[in-house]
């Protein structure tokens, strides 16, 4: 009987019907591919795009251009007198040529003014169009729409909680 | 008089060719996109549709982008042959759709028959069998002049390969010969549409025994030692642009005959299923002509699904696996089912 059994399954080739139907069914499941450009992909919750400064409490400490291993950040503070006033920056450059995206300038900062945004799509033909100031910052243009009011609910990623942070918000 | 054979034999077969051409073109050019896609399918992506609606120029762009990069020599190959070895291998397969019949044959108003097929020599299949030896030679020498030694390992996989698989294809595609009594593609067909019955019921182990030595003498997955797409450096890795391109299209229009050859072999070919073909040709000529066509392509269409369907299932032969199953096991099964199929129509095919 064994004998007999052995033999069907030899001449049957159960595993190959079996690789086959396999394929079958995933020729009929849904496809996981993302048409890109016809449909915004889903971006996670933490992800790291183009950087954003919220110029309006950035104080010009200038420790996000100190902790940037890329040196891409470049802070202009206001003259002495007028620091003591408004400490808004002057100028204020980021070049995303070579950033990271580490966001160790968004831990470093203080105030929480720089921090990453959603926005992912860096291709240019000119890199000098990477190179972002005061103006051309994502958010400045923001503002700018917004007739220079302060935004709530500005679509960027939060700051990364530390470790120290994460105990306190569980306690 | 002299116009008539000028029409007859030379006219006539001409504008056969360049339709049949056109359309074997066609139909390879578009069984790489439609194997693209159904490969992407078969894995859960989408395959290529970026190009034209449904992705249906992407064989236009594909042709072009081949068609315009750098055609390189390498300083070791010997010129001449690197340049005709493409050669070798592009056209025998495409000198075999020269024997295939598509349909019943066309009867003009004058009362004359046209056979749907440029020439329906009586050694059809021998003719095919032959020339698919031949495109060894293109793999063979490309390997060879190439110049470098990986390549040359390539093509001698493939010759050993080809020399295994082609015994049992030919024992198997004897066996058809036996039942229909005829080399000629179109006495193969009518026998089966007289016989009523398709060779695969008598000839269900030359049948499947076939299947698998196409696969292994066309080079595709399972049996794709001669040039692994995805990992072996196979004999035209020297190769580029146009000169790649003959090579690539060898390989599909070769795919293409034998799925069009199979269902002629097995499956009845233009023959109509559950009709009576010669019955209802007799009162409806043409009728019978366009849907033996229709049968004929969904037949072969069904071949290519399952040529493409076993790519994207069966993972690559072990090198000396693929010889020990062409030589141990598939030879002599062949040779078996041969004694068998003589007996069968010895005493019950009368
Ligand atoms: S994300 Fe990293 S590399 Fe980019 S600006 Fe900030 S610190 Fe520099
Ligand atoms: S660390 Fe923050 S507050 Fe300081 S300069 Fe940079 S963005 Fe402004």
């Amino acid at each position: 009987m064994e004998k007999i059994k052995n033999f069907i399954k030899m001449i049957t080739f159960p595993e190959l019907i079996k690789g086959l139907s396999v394929t079958t069914k995933y020729l009929f499941k849904k496809k996981v591919t993302e048409e890109y450009p016809d449909f915004k992909p889903h971006i996670p919750y933490r992800a790291k795009g183009k950087l954003h400064v919220q110029i309006d409490t950035c104080i010009s400490c200038r420790l996000c251009e100190k902790a940037c291993p890329e040196w891409c950040i470049k802070v202009f503070p206001p003259p002495k007198e007028q620091m003591k006033t408004d400490k808004r920056p002057q100028e204020f450059y980021i070049n995303q040529e070579h950033c990271l995206h580490c966001s160790l300038c968004v831990d470093a900062c203080p105030t929480g003014s720089i921090h990453h945004s959603y926005e992912f799509e860096l291709v240019v033909t000119n890199f000098k169009e990477l190179l972002f100031n005061k103006e051309t910052l994502p958010y400045n243009q923001l503002l700018k729409q917004y007739k220079w009011n302060y935004i709530e609910n500005v679509p960027v990623r939060p700051r990364t909680t530390t470790p120290l942070e994460q105990k306190e918000n569980t306690k | 008089m002299n116009s008539q054979i000028l029409i007859n034999y030379i006219a006539f077969p001409l504008i056969k060719i360049a339709i049949l051409l056109a359309a074997v073109f066609t139909v390879v050019a578009y069984i790489v996109l439609v194997e693209r896609r159904l490969l992407g399918f078969f894995q859960s992506r989408l395959g290529p549709n970026r190009v034209g609606p449904l992705g249906l120029i992407q064989p236009v762009a594909d042709g072009l982008k081949l068609f315009l990069k750098e055609d390189l020599i390498p300083t070791n190959a010997n010129p001449f042959i690197f340049k005709i070895a493409p050669i070798f291998s592009f056209f025998p397969p495409f000198v075999g759709f020269a024997v295939l019949t598509f349909a019943l044959p066309l009867i003009m108003p004058s009362g004359k028959m046209h056979q749907f097929a440029v020439a329906d020599v009586d050694l059809g299949i021998l003719l095919i069998l032959s020339l698919s030896s031949l495109g060894i030679f293109g793999i063979i020498l490309a390997g060879w002049s190439s110049g470098s030694k990986y390549p040359l390992f390539g093509s001698l996989r493939s010759a050993s390969q080809m020399l295994a698989y082609e015994i049992p294809l030919t024992l198997s595609v004897i066996s058809v010969i036996m039942m229909a009594g005829s080399f000629r593609l179109s006495d193969i067909v009518t026998a089966q549409q007289t016989y009523k019955f398709y060779f695969i019921i008598p000839g269900i182990v030359a049948f499947f025994v076939y299947l698998i030595s196409v696969v292994a003498e066309t080079n595709r997955t399972p049996f794709d030692l001669p040039e692994g797409e995805s990992e072996i450096i196979g004999f035209h890795t020297e190769y580029s642009g146009m000169r790649f391109a003959f090579f690539f299209m060898a390989e599909y229009a070769n795919v293409v005959l034998i799925c069009m050859l199979t269902p002629a072999l097995f499956l009845g070919g233009y023959d109509i299923p559950f009709l009576n073909d010669l019955e209802l040709y007799k009162t409806h000529p043409y009728l019978v002509n366009v849907l033996g066509f229709l049968s004929y392509a969904a037949k072969s269409t069904l071949f290519a699904y399952f040529y493409i369907w076993i790519r994207a299932t069966f993972p690559r032969y072990r090198y000396d696996q693929l010889l020990k199953v062409g030589w141990s096991v598939l030879f002599p099964i062949s040779l078996l089912n041969l004694f068998l199929v003589a007996l069968i129509k010895l005493f019950l095919m009368k």
